[in-house]
Parts: C-alpha cells; sequence; structure tokens
C-alpha cells in the first residue's frame, strides 16, 4: 500500500513475451479432428477459454466414445457451446457437466435443450453397455438441465468479456452456429449446418460480420446433393407406385431431424392426393412422438412457409399421420407406410417390420439419409440375394430397396459458396472422414488460390495456433477529453479496463463512468508530547523545507503545515495532533514528523549552537557525485574520470564518454550509448532528492 | 463530441395519453412507440401527422393499442413509411390486438379510420428482433445499433437500448421488474450510467400489496360470486395481460377442481392461445423450464374455453366467470356483457387495470362508482324489407352507372382500335362490374339499348347488328415456317415447392372462423344505435394486474441505474411532477420532463476522443483487478499512427508524480466484519466504528444522499500514535488501491 503505482510498474514490467502469449489463439480439436463423430473443439485466446459441443462417438462406447478431455483443464473453461442436440454434439455433455471439474457455463439454444433431454434419456434406455461403462446415467442428465442455459438465435451474450451469439443452422430444429468475439478477433463455428432451406428449417444464415476463423463441418466433403425437388419427387412417387399396387412402405428412419421433415412431406403428399387417404401412415418411435410437443412449440425457430402455415393450423397436428406404440398395437391388413427408428435397422421397431415384409416384392424399403457402414441398412442398400434375419434364419431379399438422402448437412457446393460469402482468413476443417476432408481442402486450397486464405485439418489433439494482434483502442472520456490533445502532449489518468474495452478518465470521472469509487481517506493521530510547541517548529524546519506555522481558525491553537500536506496542532498542553490525508507520500512525512515529535518529547531540548543549518550544497554535490561513480562502476566495471571532468566507461573495448553536468553520451557504439544515458538518467533520479509537492 | 439526442413527445406527457415520442439521433430520427387510445381520437395524432414522413424507424415496445394502435392509420393516412423494429410477440400479439379492435368497432359502428389490410399492410414492415439481438443500422442511421431487452409488463414487451459511439440511450416504459407467472422481470437494473434514459412517471405514485396477497384477494372475490350463482366479468385486453390473468385462473380452477364454467372471449382468443403456446421462449424461465422437463406447455388450457362469439356463452346457464376484451369496455364482447349483467346485484365486474381516461371503464372505476350509466347499445343487423330493397337498389343503380361507364370505354377503345390491322386488345372481355345478374326486377334500366341485350359482350361498334367477335388467327411465319414461342412448349418443373405454398394462410396473421365470416360477409347490415341507461347494481372491483413496477421499486431501479440524464414521459401530471422532484434530488442532477412537441436537447455533454494503446504502453501497465474491472495509472504521450489516428507511447522521462488516487468502495458494515474476523474488536457507536480502544473510523458527508452515484467518499481515521492504529491503517489500505 504504502508505495506508488510508478516505480512499481517498472520494476515489476511483465516480460513482453508474455505479454504475445496473451495474444496467442488456439485452437485444438477434443474430437471431430479427421473423424465424424464426438465434435468437441476447444479454443482459447486471452486467457479466456470455449469449448464448442461436446458429443460420443457412435461408434464406441464407454469411455473411449468420449472426446479427448484429457488434453485440458475443464475447470478453466469459461464458456462451453452446443450447436444442436444430435449424440455426436451433445451427449457427452452429461458426463463432462457432472464428472468433471468444469464450472463454466453451457449454453445451447432453447429447442436444443428441450430435445437434449429426451433424446439422451434414450440414449441411456437403449445402450446394451454394462453398468461400469455407462458414462452417466437419468440422474446425471436432469441434474446437467440445470445447468444448461439457453440463448435465442441473434441474442448477443456476454460472459467474461466473452461475446457471443448465434445464427441458424439450418440442420436440425435449434442448430446453431455459433460466433464468438474476443477482443475483437471472431470465431464461427458452424456445427453442421445446411444452406439449403427445406419443409420446416431456415436455410443456414450468412453471418452479417466476416469471422477471422471460421471452424466448419466437412462431412460431406467434395460430393453434391441432388436438388431437392428431384429427392423428394423420387421419394413420393416410391411410395406412391408401392402403396397403390398394394405394398407396404418402410421407412428406417432416426426418430429426430429428418424424420420431422419426412412427416410433413408424407402429410402433405396424401393431402393432395386423396386417392391415397384410405392408407394409413405411422411413425413408430415413442422418441419422436414426446418430441412432437417440441416441434409443435417452437415454430419460430423454423422458416417463414411453416410460420405461415401456423397462421392457419399447426402444420405439427398430422392430418394423415398417427403414432403407433409397439408393433403389437399394429394391426398389418392393408397397405400402409410405416417410419421406424433405428436408421441402421440393427434391432427395434424397424428391424422387425423388416423381417416380416422383406420377402414380398411388392413391398418397399426407402432408405432416407447416412447409413453407417456395418449396418444391416447398408448392407442392403447393395441389394444382396438374401438377408440374414433376427432369428438367425436367411429368407430371400425380395422387396425394393431405394436409398434418397435427405442428409442436411452441406455439400461442396453449399460450403464453397458460403466460404466466398465469408472470406475468412483461416479456415478449420473438422467433421469429415479424414480421405473427404483431404479431397475438400484440395479443392478449397484451388478455390482461394489468390489470397492468402489458410485451410487447415488437424487431428484430434493437435493444436492450431494463430497470432492476433489486435489493437487496443481505447475512448478518452470525461474532463481528460475537454480538448483534443496535440501530438507530444502528455496524459496521465486512470485507464479502466472493463471485459475488453478500455477507458482513459481523470479520477475525479471514475465514480461517473464506472460503478467504481474513489475516496480519501484522513487521518488524524494524537501524540503526548508536553514541550514546547516553538521546538517542533524549529525542528520540523531543519528538516523540511516548507513549514508555515499558523494558528487554527476555530480553536485558535498553533498549527504548523509540512509542505502542504501534514498539519502538525498543538491540540492541548500535553497532546500534539498530526492530520493529512493518506497517499504514500504524506503517509511517510507524517512518519517522520512523529519521530521528530517523540524524539523531541524524550530528549527535552538543548540548545544547539550550530553555526550553520544551510546544508552544504557544495558537500552535497561530491557526496552525489561518489555515489553516481560506484554506481556507474558496479553497472559497468570500468569506470575511470576523464581529462575534461567526463567519465570514461570502457565496456569490452567500446569506450563512452558522459559528461555528468548535462548527462549527455558520447560513444561510437549506439546501444552502449543509450544504455549509459538510461543508467545514469536513473541513477540522477535516485540519488537527486524526493521532489514533495507533484510538480 | 458525445452523440447528439433530441427527444420530442408526440402523444402521451404530463397524462395518460397513448404513448408517442420522437427520439432522434445525430440526425436519425426514431419513432418509438405509436400508440393510440380506445376512442380513436385522430386529434391525438396531430403532432405526429406533423413527423411521420420525416421518421426514419419505428421501434415498437408493447403489443397493445396503448403503444401500438396508431400504426396502421399513420402509415395509410400520415405518410409514415419507415421500416418498424419489433420483436415477434409484439409483432403476431399486437397484429392481432388490432384485428381484435378492428372487428370491435365494426360489430357496432362505422368505422372507417382503417381496414384489415391496413393492419396487414402496416405490420408487413416489421423487422423481428429477439431480445438481446444487436442490430446495426444501415444508410442513414450507419453506426447505430439498436437492441430490444426484456421489459416485462406484456409478452415480448421491450426496453430498447439505442448504442452510438458507446453512448446509451436507452427507452423503458412500462418495465416490470417482478418475475410473474409468464414473464421474466425487465432487465433494466443490469444497465450501468446509460447516458440518456427515457421512462414514464406512470406508477410514481401507487405501491402494490405483496403478489401473494393480491392474488388470493383476486381468487376469492370471484369464487364467492360464483358460490352466490353470480356471473363474474373480467374486462381484459386481447392478447396482453390477459396472459398472466388466464395462467393464474388456469392454476386456480386446476388446483381446487372447479367446475364453474370459465372462458375467454374475443374476436381473436384461440389464435392468441395458439401464438402464446409457440412463444414459450420469450416466456419466464419456470415455464421454459416445465416445459424442457415435462414438455407440459403451460398455455395447453384444461379448464378455460375459449370463444369468439358470444352465443356459446348463453349455452351454458347458471354462473361463469367471462374474460372478455376491451378492457376499457368502450366496445367489443366486455361492453355487451357488462350491459346485460350490470343490473343484477349477484354480478361481479372485476377490473385488472385501470380503465383508460374517459372510458366506461374508468367511470366505473370512480369512487364511489355511479349508480347508473348512461350506454349507447350497437348492433349491426342485416337489412329487411324496404331498407333491404332499398340497399339493393342503390347497389344496382351503382352497378350500372359502373356498367355504363364501362361500355363507353369500351366503345372509346374500340373506335380507336378499328382500322388497326391486327387488334391487340381482347374484346372478350366480361365485365366483373356488370357479371351479377341483375336480380331486382323493378330495375329500370335507362342504359343503351346494347346494354339490354347482352349483359358483358360488347359489340363493335362497326358491324350493323350484334354478333359474337370473329377474329382471324394472324400467324407470323419466315423462311422456316411458324414463328413460334419457345415458352409455349416449356414443360413447366414439377415444382413441389410451388404445390405446397399454396397451402398458406390469406392473411398474414391467423383469424377464427367466426372473424372470417364477419370480413366476408357482405350481407348488407347497418348500424343501430340506441342510448340506454344501465343500472349498476353488480359489484364493482378493481385490483391492479397490471404487472408496471410500482413506484417505489421505479424509484430504487432508477437509483441503481444512475442514468447521467433522465426524461420522464407518460404519466399524470402530478406523478410526472413528483418523480421529476426525486429524481433531481436523488438520481441525477438532469431530469427533464418535456411538454408536448417540446424538443429538449439531452446530447450529453460528455467529451470523448479515441485513442489507439500502443504495444509498448500496454507491457508497461500493471492493471490492478477491481471486481470486473481493471485499473491502471497512465501516463503516456500522445503520438499519432499512420492512419491519422492518436496513439499514447510511453513517456520517454521519467513521468511527473501526480496525487495518488484511492479507488475502491468501502461499507462501514462490510469493514466492520473484516475487521472482526482480523481479531480486532469493533462496534459501532455514534455513527463511527470504534476498532480497538481507542481508534475510531467515520465516514464523512451523508451516504443517503447520492447525487450523480456514488460521490468520492470521505474516510476519516483518528487514534492515538499507536501499535494499533498502524494496524488498522494497515487494515484499511488493503480495502483499497492506490494508483
Amino acid at each position: 500500500m504504502a508505495s506508488t503505482g510508478q516505480p512499481q510498474s517498472s520494476l515489476k514490467r511483465p516480460n513482453p513475451a508474455v505479454n504475445r502469449e496473451g495474444d496467442k489463439l488456439i485452437i485444438t480439436p477434443l474430437g471431430a479432428g479427421n473423424e465424424v463423430g464426438r465434435s468437441c473443439v476447444f479454443m482459447s485466446f486471452k486467457g479466456k477459454k470455449i469449448m464448442f459441443d461436446c458429443g460420443i462417438h457412435p461408434g464406441f462406447s464407454g469411455m473411449s466414445a468420449l472426446p479427448y478431455f484429457d488434453e485440458i483443464d475443464p475447470a478453466s473453461i469459461d464458456v462451453l457451446l452446443v450447436t444442436h442436440f444430435h449424440l455426436d454434439h451433445a451427449a457427452s455433455l452429461p458426463y463432462f457437466l457432472e464428472k468433471t471439474t468444469f464450472k463454466g457455463r453451457v449454453f445451447m439454444t432453447h429447442a436444443t435443450k428441450a430435445i437434449y433431454k429426451l433424446i439422451l434419456s434414450d440414449y441411456v434406455k437403449v445402450s446394451k453397455v454394462s453398468v461400469d461403462d455407462m458414462l452417466f446415467d437419468e440422474n446425471d442428465i436432469s441434474n446437467s438441465m440445470n445447468k444448461i442455459e439457453v440463448i435465442d438465435f441473434h441474442q448477443t451474450l456476454e460472459v467474461n468479456g466473452i461475446r457471443f451469439w448465434c445464427y441458424t443452422a439450418g440442420h436440425v430444429l435449434g442448430a446453431a452456429m455459433f460466433m464468438v468475439d474476443i477482443a475483437g478477433v471472431r470465431v464461427l463455428y458452424t456445427g453442421d449446418y445446411s444452406r439449403e432451406e427445406d419443409r420446416h428449417l431456415r436455410a443456414a444464415e450468412i453471418p452479417q460480420f466476416s469471422p477471422d476463423i471460421c471452424i466448419i463441418e466437412s462431412t460431406y466433403g467434395v460430393q453434391l446433393h441432388m436438388p431437392r425437388q428431384i429427392r423428394e419427387k423420387l421419394f413420393t412417387d416410391v411410395i406412391h407406385s408401392t402403396v397403390m399396387q398394394g405394398g407396404r412402405v418402410l421407412i428406417p428412419a432416426f426418430a429426430l431431424g429428418r424424420a420431422q421433415e419426412l412427416l410433413l412431406i408424407l402429410d402433405e403428399y396424401w393431402s393432395n392426393h386423396p386417392e391415397l387417404s384410405n392408407f394409413p401412415i405411422y411413425y413408430a418411435s415413442p422418441l419422436a412422438r414426446k418430441c412432437m410437443a417440441v416441434y409443435q412449440t417452437y415454430i419460430n425457430s423454423m422458416n417463414e412457409r411453416i410460420r405461415n402455415q401456423f397462421a392457419s393450423s399447426n402444420p405439427f397436428n398430422f392430418k394423415h399421420i398417427s403414432s403407433l406404440n409397439s408393433i403389437e398395437d399394429f394391426i398389418d391388413n392393408k397397405p400402409c407406410v410405416v417410419m421406424a427408428s433405428p436408421g441402421s435397422l440393427q434391432s427395434g421397431l424397424s428391424r422387425q417390420l423388416f423381417d416380416k415384409w422383406c420377402s414380398d416384392k411388392k413391398n418397399a424399403c426407402v432408405i432416407p439419409g447416412y447409413v453407417v457402414e456395418g449396418t444391416l441398412a447398408k448392407t442392403i442398400i447393395n441389394e444382396p440375394k438374401e438377408v440374414t434375419l433376427t432369428n438367425g434364419l436367411s429368407a430371400p431379399l425380395n422387396m425394393q430397396v431405394h436409398y434418397i438422402s435427405f442428409s442436411a448437412h452441406a455439400d461442396y457446393a453449399q460450403t464453397s459458396t458460403f466460404l466466398k460469402e465469408l472470406m475468412p482468413p483461416n479456415i478449420i476443417l473438422v467433421h469429415g472422414e479424414a480421405n473427404e476432408m483431404g479431397r475438400l481442402k484440395t479443392k478449397l486450397t484451388s478455390l482461394f488460390a489468390d489470397g492468402n486464405t489458410k485451410i487447415i485439418t488437424p487431428k484430434n489433439c493437435q493444436s492450431v495456433e494463430m497470432h492476433f494482434n489486435s489493437e487496443k483502442m481505447a475512448k478518452t472520456i470525461g474532463k481528460l477529453a475537454e480538448k483534443t490533445p496535440e501530438v507530444g502532449e502528455i496524459v496521465s489518468g486512470l485507464l479502466v479496463k472493463k471485459g475488453f474495452t478500455y477507458q482513459i478518465m481523470a479520477p475525479d470521472d471514475l465514480h461517473v463512468f464506472s460503478q467504481l469509487s474513489t475516496a480519501n481517506i484522513t487521518q488524524r493521530i494524537t501524540i503526548p508530547y508536553s514541550g514546547a510547541f516553538a521546538v517542533i517548529q524549529h525542528r520540523l524546519k531543519q528538516i523540511y523545507e516548507s513549514v508555515e506555522s499558523s494558528t487554527d481558525e476555530e480553536s485558535g491553537v498553533p498549527t504548523l503545515r509540512v509542505h502542504e500536506r501534514v498539519t502538525v496542532k498543538q491540540e492541548s498542553e500535553n497532546h500534539l495532533s498530526v492530520h493529512w490525508t493518506a497517499d504514500p507520500i504524506s503517509d511517510m512525512v507524517s512518519d517522520s514528523v512523529m519521530a521528530l515529535v517523540l524524539n523531541a518529547s524524550r530528549e527535552m531540548p538543548r540548545v544547539l549552537l550550530e553555526s550553520e543549518t544551510s546544508i552544504n550544497e557544495q558537500e552535497d554535490a561530491k557526496k552525489a557525485e561518489k555515489i553516481v561513480h560506484a554506481l556507474l562502476l558496479s553497472l559497468f566495471g570500468d569506470v575511470k574520470y576523464g581529462d575534461d571532468g567526463k567519465l570514461v566507461i570502457n565496456v569490452d573495448g567500446n569506450v563512452a564518454h558522459l559528461d555528468k553536468l548535462t548527462g549527455d553520451v558520447e560513444c561510437e557504439n549506439e546501444s552502449l550509448k543509450e544504455r549509459v544515458r538510461t543508467a545514469y538518467r536513473r541513477i540522477r533520479s535516485a540519488v537527486k532528492p524526493i521532489p514533495l509537492s507533484p510538480s | 463530441m458525445g452523440t447528439s439526442v433530441q427527444v420530442t413527445p408526440l402523444c402521451g406527457v404530463y397524462n395518460e395519453n397513448p404513448l408517442s415520442y420522437l427520439v432522434s439521433i445525430d440526425g436519425f430520427n426514431f419513432l418509438i412507440d405509436c400508440g393510440w387510445n380506445d376512442h380513436f381520437d385522430t386529434s391525438l395524432l396531430q403532432p405526429l401527422s406533423r413527423v411521420a414522413s420525416s421518421v426514419d424507424a419505428v421501434l415498437l415496445s408493447h403489443p397493445d393499442t396503448f403503444h401500438l394502435g396508431a400504426l396502421p392509420y399513420a402509415m395509410k393516412e400520415l405518410g409514415l413509411s419507415a421500416p418498424v423494429y419489433a420483436t415477434e410477440p409484439v409483432y403476431r400479439l399486437g397484429l392481432l390486438t388490432m384485428y381484435d379492435q378492428y372487428l370491435s368497432r365494426k360489430q357496432v359502428s362505422e368505422f372507417d379510420l382503417f381496414t384489415l389490410d391496413d393492419i396487414d399492410s402496416a405490420f408487413q414492415n416489421v423487422t423481428r428482433l429477439t431480445y438481446s439481438q444487436n442490430h446495426y443500422m444501415s444508410g442513414k442511421g450507419e453506426g447505430i445499433v439498436i437492441a430490444p431487452l426484456v421489459a416485462g409488463h406484456l409478452l415480448g414487451g421491450t426496453t430498447w437500448r439505442i448504442t452510438k459511439d458507446g453512448e446509451d440511450v436507452i427507452y423503458a416504459v412500462d418495465f416490470n421488474h417482478r418475475k410473474e407467472r409468464h414473464l421474466n422481470g425487465t432487465v433494466l437494473e443490469s444497465f450501468v450510467r446509460p447516458a440518456v434514459l427515457i421512462t414514464d412517471a406512470f406508477n410514481a405514485l401507487n405501491n402494490q400489496p405483496s403478489r401473494r396477497q393480491r392474488d388470493q384477494e383476486f381468487l376469492d372475490a370471484i369464487e364467492k360470486t360464483v358460490n352466490v350463482g353470480g356471473n363474474v366479468l373480467l374486462p381484459v385486453d386481447t392478447a396482453g395481460r390477459v396472459l398472466e390473468l388466464i395462467l393464474t385462473l388456469e392454476q386456480h380452477w386446476t388446483q381446487r377442481q372447479l367446475s364453474t364454467p370459465i372462458y375467454f372471449l374475443s374476436y381473436v382468443s384461440t389464435s392468441t392461445i395458439d401464438y402464446a403456446k409457440s412463444f414459450l421462449e420469450w416466456m419466464s424461465d419456470s415455464i421454459a423450464k416445465s416445459f424442457e422437463h415435462t414438455r407440459d406447455n403451460a398455455f395447453l388450457l384444461r379448464k378455460i374455453k375459449l370463444l369468439i362469439n358470444k352465443s356459446a356463452l348463453e349455452e351454458a346457464p347458471g354462473p361463469k366467470v367471462v374474460m372478455a376484451s376491451m378492457a376499457s369496455l368502450e366496445a367489443g364482447f366486455s361492453h355487451d356483457l357488462f350491459v346485460e349483467w350490470a343490473a343484477d346485484p349477484k354480478n361481479l365486474v372485476m377490473f385488472t387495470e385501470r380503465g383508460q381516461f374517459g372510458t366506461l371503464a374508468r367511470i366505473l372505476q370512480s369512487d364511489p362508482p355511479p349508480k347508473a350509466v348512461k350506454v349507447t347499445m350497437s348492433r349491426r343487423i342485416p337489412l329487411v324489407g324496404e331498407e333491404l330493397a332499398a340497399y339493393e337498389e342503390e347497389q344496382n343503380r351503382i352497378k350500372r352507372e359502373e356498367a355504363l361507364k364501362a361500355t363507353l370505354v369500351k366503345e372509346e377503345e374500340l373506335k380507336a382500335s378499328v382500322g388497326a390491322e391486327v387488334v391487340t386488345s381482347d374484346p372478350m372481355v366480361i365485365d366483373t362490374n356488370v357479371s351479377h345478374p341483375s336480380s331486382s326486377a323493378a330495375g329500370l334500366h335507362s342504359g343503351a339499348f346494347k346494354d339490354v341485350l347482352i349483359d358483358g359482350f360488347v359489340p363493335p361498334s362497326s358491324s350493323v347488328a350484334p354478333m359474337f367477335p370473329f377474329y382471324d388467327n394472324t400467324s407470323e411465319w419466315d423462311d422456316f415456317g411458324e414463328v413460334i414461342n419457345p415458352d409455349d412448349y416449356v414443360v413447366k418443373d414439377d415444382n413441389m415447392e410451388q404445390l405446397s405454398m399454396h397451402v398458406d394462410g390469406d392473411l398474414n396473421g391467423k383469424l377464427d372462423e367466426g372473424s372470417a365470416n364477419l370480413i366476408l360477409d357482405t350481407t348488407p347490415s347497418k348500424v343501430v344505435s340506441s342510448e340506454l341507461t344501465v343500472q349498476v347494481k353488480c359489484s364493482l372491483l378493481y385490483m391492479d394486474f397490471e404487472g408496471r413496477s410500482d413506484g417505489r421499486s421505479i424509484k430504487s431501479i432508477l437509483a441503481h441505474v444512475a442514468p447521467l440524464k433522465l426524461v420522464l414521459v407518460h404519466g399524470s401530471a402530478e406523478a410526472t411532477e413528483h418523480l421529476k422532484q426525486h429524481c433531481l434530488k436523488h438520481v441525477c442532477p438532469h431530469v427533464y420532463a418535456p411538454q408536448l412537441e417540446e424538443t429538449i436537447d439531452v446530447t450529453s455533454d460528455l467529451c470523448a476522443y479515441k485513442v489507439q494503446l500502443s504495444e509498448k504502453l500496454m507491457s508497461q501497465v500493471l492493471f490492478k483487478k477491481l471486481g470486473d474491472y481493471e485499473i491502471a495509472w497512465l501516463d503516456a504521450e500522445v503520438g499519432k499512427t499512420e492512419n491519422d489516428m492518436f496513439s499514447l507511447l510511453p513517456l520517454s522521462e521519467p513521468a511527473p508524480p501526480h496525487k495518488t488516487v484511492l479507488v475502491g468502495d468501502i461499507k462501514m458494515s462490510d469493514f466492520k466484519q473484516f475487521l472482526a474476523s482480523k481479531g480486532v474488536q469493533v462496534e459501532f457507536g455514534g455513527g463511527a466504528l470504534r476498532c480497538g480502544e481507542y481508534v475510531t473510523i467515520r465516514k464523512v458527508g451523508d451516504a443517503g444522499q447520492k447525487v450523480g452515484g456514488a460521490a468520492i467518499q470521505q474516510i476519516v481515521l483518528e487514534g492515538p500514535l499507536s501499535e494499533e492504529y498502524y494496524k488498522i491503517r494497515e487494515h484499511l489500505y488493503s480495502h483499497f488501491y492506490s494508483l
């Protein structure tokens, strides 16, 4: 406390290298680096740490499905942003929130949060792993719900100086792309996105501002999608003809996301084709049924089309589609369309129906999305002659199999136009199988050949480091800014930093522009002293240049004012009081005054016959010179007095001449000259007495 | 220099008229709110009409008539054409409110200020924003950022923040800091020292009882009436506060298993609730949470029935509770029900908000309530008998005139085109105006003879006798044969998109069947009015369910926000004056309460300029952390960068010493605890903190009087020279940062 800010700042000057460290932006994929699944990207900049997504790898189970959380300290993360509810983006969240030291804040959109709980509870129920391998249970999920905060599209939030907001991503209901802004450096994380507007979702928006870094998915690499109209036509045509010919249609699909889109297509098609109204459509997924309420509610995160339809009736109140709880409730007596999960046909209702229907050639199976290698769905796309049923028997595969992809990921055309539009200087590819990603990288590199766009494809745990030398701007406000300064003028005031904004202001204005306030501490100490007041006055004059004596206006007691800082008052016969306003110099002066008073009262005054009280300046100067010489000697080693009164400093053959009076240095070597001059300036300021009043 | 800010009230100052204010920021004119009252008094819009064309953007804050009622009229008649900004619920519910207003009016009068189409076209210009969304204005408003923030009071209710160059202008009227069943409290308190705050004094003199007590009294009163067999009428707004009432009553009905029928009656009630169901993300955290956990939508009403016409009400005999729209009782279902029910002393009319000035509701809320009131009962009835005949004749006459005019025009055209080789106009025009078969047998056809012969076919004047027109199918030829138009042969894409788009609702918003009937209903009708005196024998009750912060909270919020300049609008003269005096004393020295059309300049006298902090300088600065802030003393030399910006460079010589600044805020009670934890004996005595045996610490200056926020604190530390003194000083210093 007793030190001024100034010497402290010169003593503890931070190492410039440390400061550079603050400008380093690090991005590390903890998952989804050169792979699809367990999306998790860690980012740190200026001491702020952010994590995007927190998924699991559907191909693994237990701990091995998690992203590489060991690489980071969960406790240090400020904000965790989850883009959408799919398992590969959100499913390790309960684990991360409940089983690690993470104590930051988590954000997702309203719809994502509502579905997150359902989808994870379902995941816990259906995953067939041993209890030890379970990453979390139902309880962890409900606990995590309380920690998750919601963010609406475009809503700008600020946490610890990190500003972030999200755009619609068009992938599934509630899917978001997050833009993070730390000290003016913007990073866009797309998550899964689609630039194509479909029946219920808006297309991904193109952000208003170009980010400095774009972390983008690359699932489909350089592939191109068929136009949506053609896909939809194929889809409805297949179903129409199958049903009309008396066959049943099985659509194995994951319960959420694309399923709702397909139901909308079917419901509308049925409405437009009255001849079909006799054939029922079922969706057989309890999870989808539960989530329907969410779809019926968050109409406002969907596109204009749905919202206009909502004006007449809720489009998710299907007219031709009913839900099916289990296969027992299902009366298989006429042609129908059934959408059932899981999409992989590995088990569950979709498999039961498949087993039942696969040998009749009138029936059809439409696979609407991405299928994983090694599943039955993948197998039947290649149309084998026979398939193995769940009971181990094999049966001929006579039903027609159609693969029509409705996957809502961006294809190459969308990705390239999106990036062309944004022109981010740095592109980081994640969420893509290594080969696809490589091809995309090559193609993008040639696309951006003219610019200096960097395209990076880090592997898991491989950090990408970038430097951003953001210019720090400050705003000078209030009294300090009353006139615009000229070049070379000195500005001094308080520099106040909040988040990443800087303001410079006069101390008096601090309470006006911030919630901080300043204080004055007045101190008053009483000291027993019974001697004559004149003695104190005399002694003080011996030490201090400026001692004014007067009498107190109120009480009429004599007072002394030392350097306009400290007031000494004779309160009574036996007491003196010392008043001052706290600051380091006044504290020091008051201490010396008090020491003097105590000394004076201990040893009663002796009249000293000192002939001269004035300070011998010559002697002083001589002493100072000696000190200067000694200090220089300790700094440079070889210091001699020259002929013309100058000091000659010899360092490794470089000779410098120092004029002690002016501080001028003559030297061939510039760096030595600079060093000597600086050293001398500092020594001079140390040797010279401290000025008592601020100039 | 600071951003120039001017405020001109256009309506609603020193009284409780609707709100409408012009805020001009560096020459960019924002019209904030565009309200009207339930009388639709055009004289209130006089000031607006003078400036409407110069408005650059309109910001709406709440979805009720008072905040947006004049928008359709202003867009249609006053030349307002600026883009409008509002939140999604304000847009949707505002639209419904306007529909309801229109339909209620149309039912009882020849309402011609605006039509449904005008409402639709006015709302087409609305750009919808979400809370805390920073919207960057472009063009003339370059550099201005607007953001809607939670205001409470009504669903989607907005506190607007307009930012330019880091200076905030906040518009916060009708906010509610209390969290309610369906809404979160306002975030107004999170602002710190905005440059300008515009707020209302509407509730400055009101204080509210606790919510729990009020709710209990409210429900008790209703139940009591129902138990003695009376009906309860709650005059409510269309889509605002009624949502809170619905939740309160629905919850009560469910908890108590009540079977008394309860209704929500307005022309748009079903749409209101449908939209409310889809606005969960705008509602309170508890509603969102319950949906996330159980997918139980709070607005999925089980007890309350939604009605869009009165006839269904009559089917249920016995006591009932009805929330009917138009809180002012000036029109709408509430008006009709009041007239029907007022004479029965068993019935109860429960007002949940203060009636607008000069309305029936306000008259009934006066103390003591009037014994009888005069009301105008108006009804739209279909024309019958002579009137119908007269109407039809009139219509026919109009039709005929039009037809005649049309034929004359056609003739002209034809005359002009005769002689031309290729006739381009298609003469097979069936004039839609005359295609209605004329039904009146008594019609006296005085038109040209051609018209008598065939309605719709226009014989060329050159022909001797009427004949069907005949034209050669002239086709052009060139060397390769007939010239074809390739467009005729293009196979139309089987565009699913287009097919699906047909489902779109015809009107922008959603209309209920009944209301739709009303619009499409073209049967001739007229409005019959009769003055009648209604004996008010039913009980009248008023309870404050307005959902606005009360006087005391407003004052404490204002003191907390501590704006640099404060503008007071909307509120009775006394309330405005009262709040002004209070704020001058306790909030800030610059409080303005402008008169109607008085432009006040609230440009901040703040000086500011921007500088770049050089890397070299920043490496020398040592920040000290203090809460959210980091703070340091800075001595620097001004320099210039390449692009002519000021930059700060480190000093080349040692900095001149400066007066030490102690930064920090100390609360005596906190400090007492701190000292106690350090083992010092402390107690309060005579306004000072006595520490140990002799040392005292005092705060000088009245701490309660905080004009312009916390000023510089004066702390006095006194004591005899002792070790204790230095120890306590050390502790005291540890609470401050010296710079």
